[in-house]
């Protein structure tokens, strides 16, 4: 089977998603970037990126849940699709087997 | 705590709208939570820093709905299927407005298919040549007293000259035409009326392959001529041509045939069934030059890539030395003087892919570039009616089918497959309606032929480049007919669709109604250019020519009887079916000898005056039926009068002689010693035309003498048969070379006219057609309102209108569009009569009642098309229109 090729910045937002579960949308996928990566990014390409992953037919979102602090507005929240946590999936076995071919020496040495 | 005003109108204005709301809110939360971790400046700054990451260009485009869920290729071959299945249901199911556009569209399709056929033939001409483009005729302009009497031809030597002084013209060729003459090979004779004589180079220039025999060394000798394939055939049956020596004439000049040549193709502005050599024909007495003996066509083949006009600006120097001198010799004037009296004289070059549709009219063969434009004009009009026809009632179809665009669209069909559904059915008409066009073609082409005298064929049809470009066109026509109606239809709203509310909207309507005002502009102006046309032609027909051309027999070749002319005409004159009988060679209509002469009056010699001149014997006037305004005819009893001449009003008038003519007198001619040859004027006859109507009558002068060449013959016999057969017997009891042949002069002058009838017949037919499909448009059209307005309609007559009034009401719409058309088309079609009629001297004005009589006619056609559905519609019991409510 094909793969749809997944970036690194995807895999993680992905990965946001899929731990926000249900309750990711722009702003809480940033901030647990934030929090878990230290990586700050600006919210134009979190927001990108969570298109992309849509078109692609990873998350699917919806409309919903428009709070007093944003002013009434509608939040688009996203929640990983079969294919997504597919991937996912995927990825995590072949990074296990890759894992497993390493000889046990090689990251002792350099790591030391 | 809101962030800063500009950049959240920045954000507004800028960020896509599909995601706006999201990214707003998203942002206003983060610039809350930055706040409270950073402060202020921070989150200001953050925020400022996020709102240009979403915008252009670096925010990324969330896709519509629609486009998001991939469709399955829009050309998949299971939909292309289903569109041609559909297609052909929709089609079949509706019978009538399918055939209406497909026998509308055939037809537009056949004329264009016709019409392409003869412009194409038409600008075909002489391309045959392979050096075509490098051929160039020399023509002369010569004007004298006023008149043009210039042509296509020029003197013997100016080939010879030309070709000496110009070392860019690398050959040069001269066609002499030769009239008829009898050629006879044993007991075999023809009369060859294609007889040409040419220049040993002719086969240099033109490009006419020999089937035997050497074209290098063909006509190079004296008394040599090369046959056609046909000529050949006819002479010598399947014996071999070459060598066999051919007789000329009375007296039996032997011509040895040194070639057999293809037969000149049909699009070839030159004809000949034999071809003899001008080598040792040229005169070497009298004044061979440019101006003297206008007999030859003259042909320069120029190098490759030169332009023409290089030479043509070079000749004129030339040509006022040669034809200046010649002048000076002739008419004992300077070309200066002879300038000064507002003449002219010179010459001009005519590339010879110009000759067949340039030229001016030298016979009902040649062309006219002006009824080129004309054709394919009406050709682009009909296709364009047939498509209008074809858009026209898509639309109005159209509501028919919205609830089947609107189920199509709430099963998901997108706005895409709709149109490309639409386009196919169109297309696939259009297809039905080419080959149904084609059949139309192969059944017309032969009636098409006899009517453009042409030997056009459907071969040229199936060259791959015509191919393609007829299926191209037609599918190019079916995609611009079906397109306003793909997008129209595929536009509707699936809800207002099903609920049943789609009417045409007040903006198609105007649409349609533009359509119909143009289709009956065109109409209304090919109508109004059919009668004038008809008038004209009628109007010259019944012109009083001057002459009573009823019951004149004109026996030909009369003077093959050589001195048996005279015993052969007292011989019939005395059978008493002969009124009289004149011998002439000259007959006031159609080919025949034409001679110039300057004639001046005794009293002002150096005013000439030119004229054409006829040689007639005492009968000629009575014979025709000419009128003798003063004086009197010539008569054997008077012995001075082989010194007299008539001369008709106009040359009357031209030597200004208004007041008592008779018994003037004028130099007709400088003897060899410079003796001038006095006439006395016995009589006038009054003006008769004695060319075309097309041209003004000139000045004639007719002199006593024996001319030979036909004899006139005035009957007064039922049994013409009888007569003819009679005649036939005595002209063979003198055994001439020459068979029997005869025409009637009212047969000749309408020959004349053939090509004005020919135009007349092509317009009638082509307004015929053209009122046809815009009928079966407007029926069409009738068809539709009549079935919008079902209610509206039993509403009416429940409420107690009479059949007469919803009849009206149907009607009054179509006649508002007509009448427009009327106003729009008449100035226009009064403005291009006007052009056509500036060809003619004689010619019949464009009257007020024409423009009626095309608008009657429009009117009368339209109200006959539109009622037949407006009275069904109103005889429809209202009882059966209201029940489905």
């Amino acid at each position: 089977m094909r793969r749809t090729y997944l970036g690194e910045f995807e895999e993680v937002v992905l990965l946001m998603v899929a731990i926000l579960d249900g309750e990711g949308y722009g702003v809480t996928v940033s901030q647990a970037l934030e929090e878990h990566t230290g990586r700050i990014v600006t919210f134009g390409t979190v927001h990108n990126t969570l298109i992309r992953l849509e078109e692609k037919g990873f998350v699917t979102s919806e409309l919903g849940g428009g709070t007093a602090e944003r002013g009434g507005r509608r939040k688009r929240l996203f929640r990983v699709t079969a294919l997504g946590s597919r991937a996912l999936q995927e990825i995590q076995q072949l990074r296990q087997e890759l894992w497993q071919l390493i000889p046990p020496k090689t990251l002792q040495l350099s790591g030391s | 705590m809101k962030p800063p005003r500009f950049a959240h109108w920045l954000l507004t204005r800028l960020h896509p709208e599909e995601t706006l709301e999201e990214v707003e809110g998203d942002l206003d939360e983060l610039y809350t939570y930055w706040y409270e971790r950073a402060g202020r400046t921070q989150a200001t700054l953050r925020y400022l820093l996020n709102v240009v990451s979403v915008l252009p260009p670096f925010v990324r485009r969330r896709k519509r709905q629609e486009d998001y869920y991939q469709t399955p290729s829009i050309l998949q071959p299971t939909m292309i299927r289903n569109y041609l299945k559909i297609a052909l249901r929709n089609l079949k199911r509706q019978k009538v407005s399918t055939s209406i556009n497909v026998v509308g569209l055939a037809i537009g399709l056949a004329t264009c298919i016709l019409i392409m056929l003869y412009v194409q033939d038409e600008l075909s001409y002489d391309r045959y040549n392979d050096k075509a483009d490098r051929i160039v005729r020399v023509g002369l302009k010569l004007q004298m007293n006023g008149k043009d009497v210039g042509g296509y031809s020029l003197g013997q030597n100016a080939a010879r000259d030309l070709k000496q002084e110009f070392p860019e013209v690398l050959k040069v060729t001269r066609i002499k035409g030769q009239g008829g003459e009898f050629v006879s090979y044993g007991t075999t004779s023809f009369r060859q009326d294609n007889l040409l004589l040419a220049d040993s180079t002719f086969f240099e220039v033109f490009t006419i392959p020999f089937l035997k025999g050497n074209p290098k060394r063909a006509l190079t000798e004296p008394n040599t001529v090369v046959l056609t394939e046909e000529t050949a055939r006819k002479y010598f049956g399947n014996q071999d041509p070459i060598g066999k020596v051919l007789s000329f004439g009375n007296d039996k000049r032997p011509y040895r045939i040194t070639g057999v040549v293809r037969n000149v193709p049909t699009n070839s502005h030159f004809k000949f069934d034999m071809l003899a050599t001008l080598v040792g024909q040229d005169q070497t007495i009298d004044w061979p030059g440019w101006l003297y003996s206008i007999d030859y066509q003259t042909y320069l083949l120029l190098p490759e890539h030169y332009d023409y006009r290089q030479l043509a600006a070079k000749i004129p120097q030339l040509a006022e030395k040669q034809m200046g001198s010649e002048i000076q010799q002739f008419l004992k004037l300077t070309p200066k003087q002879f300038r000064e009296k507002g003449d002219d004289f010179g010459v001009f070059l005519q590339p010879l892919t110009d000759i067949h549709l340039y030229s001016r009219a030298e016979s009902s063969q040649s062309g006219n570039i002006m009824y080129v434009y004309v054709l394919t004009a009406i050709a682009a009009f009909m296709l364009l009616i047939a498509c209008v026809n074809f858009m026209n009632l898509a639309t109005a179809t159209a509501v028919r089918r919205s609830r089947e665009v609107g189920v199509r669209k709430v099963l998901g069909s997108v706005k895409g497959q709709l149109q490309q559904q639409f386009l196919i059915e169109s297309v696939l008409l259009a297809m039905v309606a080419l080959i149904v066009g084609l059949l139309v073609v192969s059944l017309a082409l032969p009636f098409f032929n006899q009517l453009t005298g042409k030997t056009l064929s459907m071969n040229l049809l199936i060259k791959p480049l015509m191919a393609t470009g007829l299926v191209a066109g037609t599918v190019l026509v079916g995609l611009l007919a079906g397109s306003y109606p793909a997008f129209y239809l595929s536009s509707f709203k699936p809800v207002f669709v099903l609920k049943g509310r789609v009417t045409a909207g007040r903006g198609s309507f105007n649409l349609r109604s533009g359509l119909v005002v143009f289709q009956f502009f065109i109409t209304i102006s090919l109508i109004i250019a059919t009668v004038t046309a008809d008038r004209q032609l009628r109007y010259m027909q019944a012109q009083k020519v001057g002459f009573d051309r009823e019951q004149v027999l004109v026996i030909h070749d009369t003077h093959m009887l050589r001195n048996n002319e005279t015993v052969f005409r007292d011989k019939i004159i005395r059978s008493p079916q002969v009124v009289t009988g004149s011998i002439s060679g000259q007959v006031p209509v159609g080919r025949t000898n034409m001679d110039n002469t300057t004639v001046r009056t005794k009293e002002d010699p150096d005013q000439g005056v030119m004229t054409r001149f006829y040689f007639v014997d005492p009968e000629y006037i009575p014979t025709l039926g000419m009128r003798m305004v003063q004086g009197r005819n010539f008569s054997k009893s008077f012995p001075t009068d082989a010194s007299a001449v008539i001369l008709n009003e106009t040359a009357v008038r031209a030597l200004g002689w208004q007041k008592n003519p008779i018994g003037r007198e004028l130099i007709g001619h400088t003897d060899d010693n410079g003796v001038n040859i006095m006439y006395r004027v016995v009589g006038v006859v009054s003006d008769f035309h004695f060319e075309s109507l097309r041209q003004k009558i000139g000045p004639l002068a007719m002199f006593l003498g024996r001319n030979s060449g036909n004899i006139l013959v005035k009957t007064r016999t039922d049994k013409l048969p009888e007569f003819l057969a009679s005649l036939k017997q005595q002209w063979e009891s003198f055994a001439p070379t020459a068979p029997f042949s005869y025409s009637f002069l009212d047969d000749r002058f309408e020959q004349v006219y053939v090509s004005e009838q020919k135009i007349e017949q092509i317009l009638t037919l082509f307004s015929s057609l053209t009122i046809f499909i815009a009928c079966l448009g407007l029926f069409g059209l009738a068809t539709y309102t009549a079935e919008q307005r079902t209610k509206e309609i039993g509403v009416r007559k429940v409420l107690g209108a009479s059949v007469g009034s919803v009849v009206a009401l149907l009607s009054k719409d179509f006649l508002k569009l007509v009448l427009i058309a009327l106003v729009l088309a008449s100035p226009i079609a009064w403005w291009g009569m006007n052009q056509w009629l500036k060809e003619f001297a004689y010619k019949v004005t464009i009257d007020w009642w024409i423009f009626a009589l095309a608008g009657l006619l429009a009117i009368g056609i339209a109200l006959l098309t539109v009622s037949f559905q407006s009275i069904k519609a109103a005889l429809v019991n209202p009882v059966k229109s209201l029940r489905s409510e």
